[in-house]
């Protein structure tokens, strides 16, 4: 059992903080196992220039990756249901809830929904 | 409620004492920290610094760890209180909710109704709830003597721990408030019935007293509660009732005089916004299933089983704790339950029951919203299966319960490709095989043991007498005509239902048993209504009923204060 959000959260939190810190030691490094390093974006560019750094908030995430809803639109045929339109969250649910970018991404249904078994990018 | 049963006010009754002498609030804990904390590794908490703003939990995992390591007190660490140069907007209420779901949507269009201006801050996008059934009983047709002999019942259900005016007080007012629900979501456009008395068939009479219930429906599956409270929310807006949504209650504004004031919470944006309330908060978040530290420090029978619903936090229990309020004592009443994998009408009909493994482990008449106790390890988790042959139709007939015809069990297998109807499609777990090795494999379990099991049972069976576990001989039918069926469940978290110490107005109490001025609490963050090891199933829909019930009552309540 995976699903206790809050184990989740804090995960996400202590995987923020960490990224924060490295930063703030050398800020010229790009964090690790970062994805959006590769494409030259920077850790300022998500994480902000605030000397309390927070895990990264979704509406940081739409910022350059547009509205959930045109997304929820662009992944309306996969099977068996649409990962961005559910029954949970609409098309609102948090993109930190699944995808990662300092650490493994995961599939939110599957502890629930086992037979939901997207590859989460 | 009658005369009688009012307590003196001096006196606390034996539910109210119990909970102030074991239940656990920021006094008692400080002062049985002070006397022992060794024991469980508390000392540091007097010195915690109060930085962050939001629930330190990353903080607290250092603090309050349980004797064996794994419950955690992280949710204790009162915040330092965000000020007011770093709120961003002031809005001002009569009334505030905290919560949009099966009590507080209700709560707040009751208040409205009796002339409150009401905000409801929500933390997920809309309002959210689960289930479909919730129930009330029907004064009109039902003799007083059978309303006390079914409060009676559910004392005895609750283990003589619960609240006892607060199962009359659902009892006197439930049929009452179930009926406006019905009425006013279905002005929202909801798809909901009456489904009255016979839906209750086992308590259509207690005790000889003949008995009536209103027995909302909202479904059938996969509509829900949920979408119920999302059409009565409707209804609310045309009420005047505002709602706000992505927002998160994450502090309670109280004065020094201990009077809650109000609510900050934060929106999307990132900022606080304070929402002040003239005449109370109603907190009504649900329950805290999904918060780790909680769970694992009230109820650690369910460390390792399976949660049904996201993001129940446990939100307000923090913000009521902090506020003085009183956690029930530890060892809080569970629910769990699958009637989804497949029909709910046979999900306690006593088919021999296999463990995840496929080994028989219990006297199969204990029903299945029982069976979490046996099922609560690592391994197990939950998981076990019905196993039955294709005689069941014909061998099982007269068990209570209701069977469905092979074709039906159709609608329950994820295997067969007929399209689903009225259930969780995602959910279904019945499966169909020629041989039993073939099941084991379907049903995730060892086939060598579940083939040996079903050899054991087989020579019970022919002996007629249940020597291993003592199943009624009526109770045992055999397994083996092929094709063999298996119905394989997974009993999971659907809610906890313990909750913070109120009094009938469902205002919470402090530590020394008296009402916090401007606070209450509804729904499954309310405690004293069960008190049980488990939910008890004796009245279908009561979850729901007492949440329609007490944010009806308390909404008009707090709206003519």
């Amino acid at each position: 059992m995976n699903n206790l959000t809050v184990s989740r959260s804090l995960g996400v939190g202590l995987a923020g903080l960490l990224a924060a810190a490295s930063l703030a030691a050398a800020p010229a490094k790009a964090a690790r196992t970062s994805k959006h390093a590769g494409q030259g974006i920077t850790c300022v560019q998500c994480h902000g220039k605030s000397a309390r750094k927070e895990a990264v908030p979704m509406r940081q995430c739409v910022g350059c990756h547009g509205d959930t809803v045109a997304l929820a639109a662009r992944t309306a045929q996969i099977k068996p249901t649409n990962p961005h339109q559910n029954r949970h969250y609409g098309t609102q649910a948090d993109c930190n809830l699944c995808h990662h970018e300092h650490a493994v991404s995961e599939n939110l249904c599957l502890p629930c929904h086992t037979r939901f078994t997207f590859q989460v990018p | 409620m009658s005369q009688e049963h009012h307590q003196n006010d001096l006196e606390p009754d034996p539910y109210t004492k119990r909970v102030l002498e074991d239940g656990l609030s920021r006094r008692s804990f400080l002062s049985r920290a002070a006397g022992g904390a060794a024991a469980l590794g508390l000392s540091g908490l007097g010195s915690l610094p109060a930085e962050a703003a939001t629930a330190p939990e990353a903080k607290g995992l250092a603090f309050g760890l349980s004797g064996d390591g794994g419950a955690t007190l992280s949710f204790l660490p009162k915040p330092r209180p965000i000020r007011d140069r770093e709120i961003s907007e002031t809005l001002t209420f009569d009334v505030v909710v905290v919560g949009a779901g099966a009590s507080g949507v209700p709560a707040a269009l009751s208040a409205a109704e009796n002339g409150a201006k009401v905000a409801v801050i929500q933390k997920a996008p809309f309002a959210l709830s689960q289930g479909n059934t919730g129930s009330g009983v029907d004064l009109a047709t039902s003799e007083k003597a059978g309303v006390e002999a079914l409060v009676a019942r559910l004392i005895a259900d609750s283990n003589h721990r619960c609240d006892p005016k607060l199962i009359r007080q659902w009892a006197y007012n439930s049929g009452e408030a179930v009926r406006w629900v019905i009425d006013r979501a279905r002005k929202g456009g909801a798809t909901v019935v009456d489904q009255g008395s016979p839906v209750q068939r086992a308590i259509l009479k207690v005790n000889g007293y003949p008995m009536g219930y209103v027995t909302s429906f909202f479904g059938p599956k996969p509509y829900t509660t949920g979408d119920g409270m999302r059409s009565l929310a409707q209804t609310a807006e045309k009420a005047g009732v505002r709602f706000f949504y992505n927002m998160p209650a994450v502090q309670l504004v109280q004065a020094r005089s201990g009077e809650v004031l109000g609510v900050i919470a934060r929106g999307a944006d990132g900022k606080y916004r304070k929402f002040l309330a003239k005449k109370g908060v109603i907190l009504a978040t649900g329950d805290y299933q999904n918060n780790k530290a909680m769970s694992d420090y009230f109820v650690p029978d369910v460390k390792h089983l399976g949660r049904k619903q996201l993001d129940k936090t446990g939100d307000g229990f923090a913000l009521a704790y902090w506020a003085g309020g009183v956690f029930e004592p530890i060892g809080h009443t569970k629910m769990l339950h699958d009637f989804d994998a497949g029909p709910p009408s046979m999900c306690d009909m006593p088919f021999l029951a296999v463990d995840r493994k496929g080994r028989r482990f219990v006297n199969e008449t204990v029903e299945m919203s029982l069976l979490n106790n046996y099922l609560r390890d690592a391994e197990n988790a939950g998981h076990y299966s019905q196993i039955f042959d294709s005689n069941y139709m014909t061998q099982a007939a007269a068990w209570p319960g209701k069977l469905i015809s092979p074709e039906g069990l159709k609608n329950y297998m994820p295997d067969d490709p007929s399209p689903k109807k009225g259930v969780f499609e995602s959910q279904v777990n019945t499966h169909v095989a020629g041989t039993l090795e073939e099941l084991a494999r379907k049903i995730e379990a060892d086939p060598a043991t579940l083939v040996a099991t079903v050899k054991r049972y087989n020579e019970v069976v022919a002996s007629g007498k249940d020597s291993d576990f003592g199943k009624p001989a009526d109770r045992l039918i055999p397994v083996m005509q092929p094709p063999f069926y298996g119905i394989h469940r997974r009993v999971r978290v659907s809610a906890i239902c313990s909750g913070m110490l109120v009094d009938e107005r469902h205002q919470i109490l402090n530590a020394e048993g008296k009402p916090i001025k401007g606070l209450f609490a509804i729904g499954n963050l309310g405690g004293g209504f069960y008190g049980g090891v488990d939910y008890p199933l004796t009245v279908f829909g009561l979850s729901l009923g007492r949440c329609y019930t007490f944010g009806y009552l308390t909404g008009r309540h707090v709206a003519r204060l």
